[in-house]
C-alpha cells in the first residue's frame, strides 16, 4: 500500500507541479527575492488594481530590494483550487488574501503560519489593528493566522426621500421596528425592503445576525444550534417579510444581491439591508444617487425591544480580507515585511482612497469616523462580530442558506409553513453537526 | 470522456500483420499512450484512491496519509446524502429532455434537407442553441424564467399564472425544457448528416414505385436515419446527465430539491463542504452509471469495425 501510495504521490505531484512551475518562472524558491501574492480580482476597479500592484511592487523594491508579483483569482472556488495545488506541491503564493469567513477553513488546513508574538511585532503589533477586525484571525488570541487587511462591513442603505415622505426621521434600530417602517413604506408599486432571497450567501448573514443578537452564535463548543427557538424566530421573521408581511417584491425569491441593489437603485424599495460600501459605486450611478444614505442594521433581535441578556449587538458579520502567509514559503520574513508595509496607516489610506474599502489600521479608522458619509460604515466595522471560528463553518453556512432555498416555494405561496421550516431546520442541524463532528 | 470510447474500445489485435510489423510500430503508440496515461489513467486512479480516504480540509495537506475508510464514503454517499435522489433527477430529466429533443432535431433536419432560398441562414439559426456556451444559455434562461420574467409575462397575457420556475416542483420542468432547448441541435446535426448521406437512387426508386412523401418518410428515410439518430440520442443523454454548468447557473447552489442534479451535488461536496473523499466517491458512482449508456453507445456505433459500415 505504501509503495503504491508513494508512486501515486509522485505521479500526482508531477502532474500538479508541471503547470505550476510552467506558469511561475519567477517562483520564490528560485531567487529568494520575489514574493508572490494571491489576491481577489477587483471587478469594480480592474485598472486601478493593476496600478496598485505596480505601485506596491515599486515601493517594496525600494524598501526591501525585492519584487512583488500579484496573481488574482476570480471566485472563491478558484482560490480554493489554487490553495489546494499549492499545498500539495509545496510551492505557490507566499501570501494569500482570504475572505474573512474562509479564514477558519484555511486555518483548519494547517497550511498557514500561526503568528508568534515576535512575528506580530514585525508587522507593527496586534495594537496596530482595529480590535474588532482581529475577531476572525484565529480560534483565540494566541493562535492567529489572519492579518486583517481590509474591512467591508455590512450596513443598510435607505432612501432618504421615501422615508421623509412617510414622516420617518431615521431607520429603526430593532428588527420589529424595521418591519413596521417597511410596512408603512410599502405601497404604490414600492416595497419597504429589497432583500435577495435567491442569493447564495445573503440569507445566512441575516439569520446569523438575528440569532447572535438573541444570544445564539449558531455554533458553540462544537455544537450546532440551528433549531434553537431564537433561530426559528429569525427564519420566521426573514421569510415573513416576503410571505406574510408583503413588504418585499414577490419577485425577490429569484434575486441575487445585485438585483436587490438594482431594485433599490431604481427607487422601488425604501431599505436595502445587507450591503457593503462597495454598493456605493452602483448606487451613485442610479436613480437614487444623492438621495440615499447608509445606516447600521438593527441590533435588537426580532420580538425584543432591547438587547436581551446574553445577546451580542452585532451590526454585521466581520467581513473583509485577511492576509495569511503560507507555511511552505521560503520567504516568510520578507512576507512579513510586505504585510507590515501594506498595513501602515499610509498604505491603507491609499488603498481606501482607491478602492473604497475600509482600513483595518486602527489609527486611520479612527480618523475616518469623523467623515459623516462614512460614519455608519465605520461604526458597523467596529461593532461587527466574527462568525464562529470552526473548520466546519462552510457547511453550517450552506445548511443555513439551504433552509431558505427550500422554503422559497412556500414563500411564493404566501406562507411561512412552521412544520416544513422545522423539518428543514432539523435536517440542517444534523448536517451541520455532522460537519462539526469531523473537526480534527 | 471524449477520448474514452476509442481507447476503451481498442480491440485485441485482429490482424496479426500489424502487430508483427516490428517493435517500431508499437513504439509509435508511445506518445499517445503516455498522453492517455496522464490525461485519463492517472487522474482516474487518483480519484479512485481519494474515494477510499477520509479526505477533507483537515487532512488534505498530507492527503496520502488521510485515514483509509474503505467503502465508507460510498456507503455514506448512497445512504446519508441525497445522491440517490440526485441520480433520479439527473437521469430522468436527461431521458425526458432527450426524448423531446429527438423529434425536434429530426423535424428540423427534414425542413432544411432540400435546397430553398435562405436555407443556409435557417441552418445557421438552428445552430444557435448549440454554439452558445452553457453559462450563457443558463443566464439567458435564468432571466427569462424569473418570477417577473418574460416567460411569466407571456403566460399572464394568456391568463395563466406562471408562478415559480427556478424553485419548487416546476423547476424540474424548467430543467427539462432548457436542456432540450440546448440539446436538440445536436440531434439536428447528426440527422441532417444522415439525410444527406441517403443515396439519391433510393429517393428515385421510391418515387418510381409511386411512394407519397408520407410513405417515403416512414419506410425509406426514417429507417435509414435510425443509426445517426440513435447515436445522437446517446450522446445527448450522456451530455445531459453530465451537465454541470447549465443547472449550476440556472438554479444556483444550494440547489432547490427538485433540481438537485448529480454533477452539482458532487461539486458542492467538494468545493463548499470540502469533503473531497465523499465527492470522489460520488464521481466514481456517476462514472459507473455513465458507463451503462456508454457501452450501449459503443455497441451501437461499433467503432472497432469502421469498414463494416462503409
Amino acid at each position: 500500500m505504501n509503495a503504491s501510495r508513494g508512486l501515486l504521490a509522485a505521479a500526482l505531484a508531477a502532474t500538479v507541479a508541471i503547470p505550476v512551475t510552467a506558469c511561475d518562472p519567477g517562483s520564490s524558491a528560485e531567487d529568494g527575492r520575489t514574493l508572490n501574492v494571491l489576491i481577489g480580482a477587483n471587478s469594480i476597479y480592474p485598472t486601478e488594481q493593476k496600478q496598485w500592484f505596480a505601485d506596491v511592487s515599486a515601493k517594496f523594491q525600494q524598501q526591501a530590494g525585492a519584487k512583488v508579483t500579484f496573481e488574482t483569482f476570480a471566485s472563491p472556488t478558484d482560490e480554493l483550487t489554487k490553495i489546494q495545488t499549492s499545498m500539495l506541491s509545496g510551492q505557490g503564493p507566499d501570501i494569500y488574501a482570504l475572505g474573512t469567513t474562509f479564514t477558519p477553513t484555511a486555518y483548519s488546513t494547517g497550511a498557514f503560519v500561526d503568528l508568534t508574538a515576535d512575528q506580530w511585532t514585525k508587522i507593527g503589533g496586534r495594537d496596530r489593528f482595529l480590535p474588532a477586525t482581529l475577531g476572525i484571525s484565529g480560534p483565540d488570541a494566541t493562535h492567529e493566522v489572519g492579518i486583517p487587511f481590509t474591512s467591508r462591513p455590512f450596513v443598510m442603505a435607505y432612501n432618504k426621500e421615501l422615508l421623509a415622505a412617510a414622516g420617518i426621521d431615521k431607520p429603526a434600530s430593532t428588527w420589529d421596528g424595521l418591519r413596521q417602517q417597511a410596512r408603512q413604506l410599502t405601497g404604490a408599486g414600492r416595497y419597504g425592503l429589497a432583500v435577495a432571497y435567491g442569493d447564495g450567501f445573503d440569507p445566512w448573514k441575516f439569520i446569523w445576525a438575528m440569532s447572535i443578537q438573541a444570544g445564539n452564535p449558531l455554533v458553540s463548543d462544537g455544537k450546532a444550534r440551528l433549531t434553537d427557538p431564537v433561530t426559528v424566530k429569525a427564519y420566521q421573521t426573514y421569510l415573513g417579510w416576503l410571505a406574510t408581511d408583503k413588504v418585499v417584491d414577490p419577485a425577490a425569491t429569484g434575486w441575487k444581491n445585485a438585483q436587490a441593489i438594482a431594485a433599490f437603485g431604481a427607487g422601488k424599495a425604501a431599505f436595502l439591508p445587507m450591503v457593503s460600501a462597495t454598493s456605493k459605486v452602483t448606487l451613485d450611478k442610479s436613480a437614487v444617487a444623492g438621495k440615499y444614505g447608509y445606516a447600521v442594521m438593527p441590533t435588537v433581535p426580532p420580538g425584543a425591544t432591547s438587547l436581551p441578556s446574553g445577546g451580542v449587538g452585532a451590526t454585521s458579520i466581520l467581513s473583509g480580507d485577511n492576509l495569511v502567509i503560507a507555511k511552505y514559503s521560503k520567504n516568510q520574513d520578507l512576507a512579513l515585511r510586505l504585510v507590515n508595509m501594506l498595513t501602515t496607516a499610509e498604505s491603507q489610506e491609499a488603498y481606501y482612497r482607491t478602492f473604497g474599502e475600509l482600513p483595518t489600521n486602527a489609527e486611520l479608522a479612527n480618523r475616518l469616523v469623523a467623515d459623516p458619509a462614512l460614519a455608519a460604515i465605520v461604526d458597523s466595522a467596529s461593532k461587527a462580530h466574527g462568525t464562529p471560528f470552526h473548520g466546519g463553518w462552510s457547511k453550517v453556512q450552506l445548511a443555513l442558506v439551504n433552509v431558505v432555498v427550500q422554503s422559497v416555494p412556500n414563500l411564493a405561496a404566501g406562507k411561512v409553513d412552521d412544520t416544513s421550516l422545522n423539518a428543514l431546520l432539523a435536517q440542517g442541524q444534523s448536517e451541520a453537526q455532522a460537519a462539526l463532528d469531523k473537526a480534527k | 470522456m471524449r477520448a474514452g470510447p476509442g481507447w476503451l474500445a481498442r480491440p485485441p489485435p485482429r490482424r496479426r500483420r500489424g502487430a508483427t510489423a516490428g517493435g517500431a510500430a508499437v513504439w509509435l503508440l508511445a506518445p499517445g499512450g503516455l498522453l492517455t496515461l496522464t490525461v485519463i489513467v492517472v487522474p482516474f486512479v487518483v480519484a479512485l484512491v481519494m474515494s477510499l480516504l477520509d479526505l477533507d480540509q483537515y487532512t488534505f495537506r498530507q492527503w496520502l496519509s488521510a485515514p483509509f475508510v474503505g467503502a465508507g464514503n460510498y456507503v455514506e454517499a448512497v445512504g446519508r446524502t441525497s445522491l440517490p435522489h440526485a441520480i433520479w433527477v439527473s437521469g430522468s430529466a436527461a431521458v425526458i429532455a432527450t426524448l423531446l429533443a429527438l423529434p425536434l432535431g429530426v423535424a428540423a433536419a427534414l425542413t432544411t434537407h432540400l435546397p430553398f432560398r435562405g436555407r443556409s441562414l435557417v441552418r445557421s439559426l438552428y445552430l444557435i442553441p448549440y454554439v452558445l456556451p452553457a453559462f450563457v444559455v443558463g443566464t439567458i434562461w435564468r432571466i427569462i424564467l424569473q418570477p417577473d420574467g418574460v416567460a411569466n409575462q407571456g403566460l399572464a397575457t394568456l391568463g395563466i399564472a406562471g408562478g415559480l420556475w427556478l424553485n419548487g416542483p416546476k423547476s424540474y420542468l424548467a430543467l427539462i425544457v432548457v436542456q432540450a432547448w440546448s440539446g436538440w441541435p445536436l440531434v439536428y446535426l447528426l440527422a441532417l448528416a444522415g439525410l444527406q448521406g441517403i443515396d439519391d437512387s433510393l429517393h428515385e426508386a421510391a418515387a418510381l414505385d409511386g411512394a407519397q412523401w408520407r410513405a417515403k418518410l416512414r419506410h425509406v428515410i426514417l429507417p435509414l436515419l435510425r443509426p445517426p439518430v440513435a447515436l445522437a440520442a446517446i450522446i445527448s443523454l450522456l451530455h445531459m446527465v453530465n451537465s454541470f454548468t447549465l443547472p449550476f447557473v440556472l438554479f444556483g447552489v444550494p440547489s432547490p430539491h427538485d433540481v438537485e442534479v448529480l454533477p452539482v451535488l458532487t461539486y458542492v461536496e467538494s468545493f463548499q463542504n470540502l469533503r473531497f473523499g465523499l465527492s470522489a466517491a460520488m464521481a466514481v458512482i456517476s462514472l459507473v452509471l455513465i458507463l451503462v449508456p456508454l457501452l450501449v453507445y459503443l455497441r451501437t456505433v461499433r467503432l472497432d469495425e469502421p469498414e463494416a459500415t462503409a
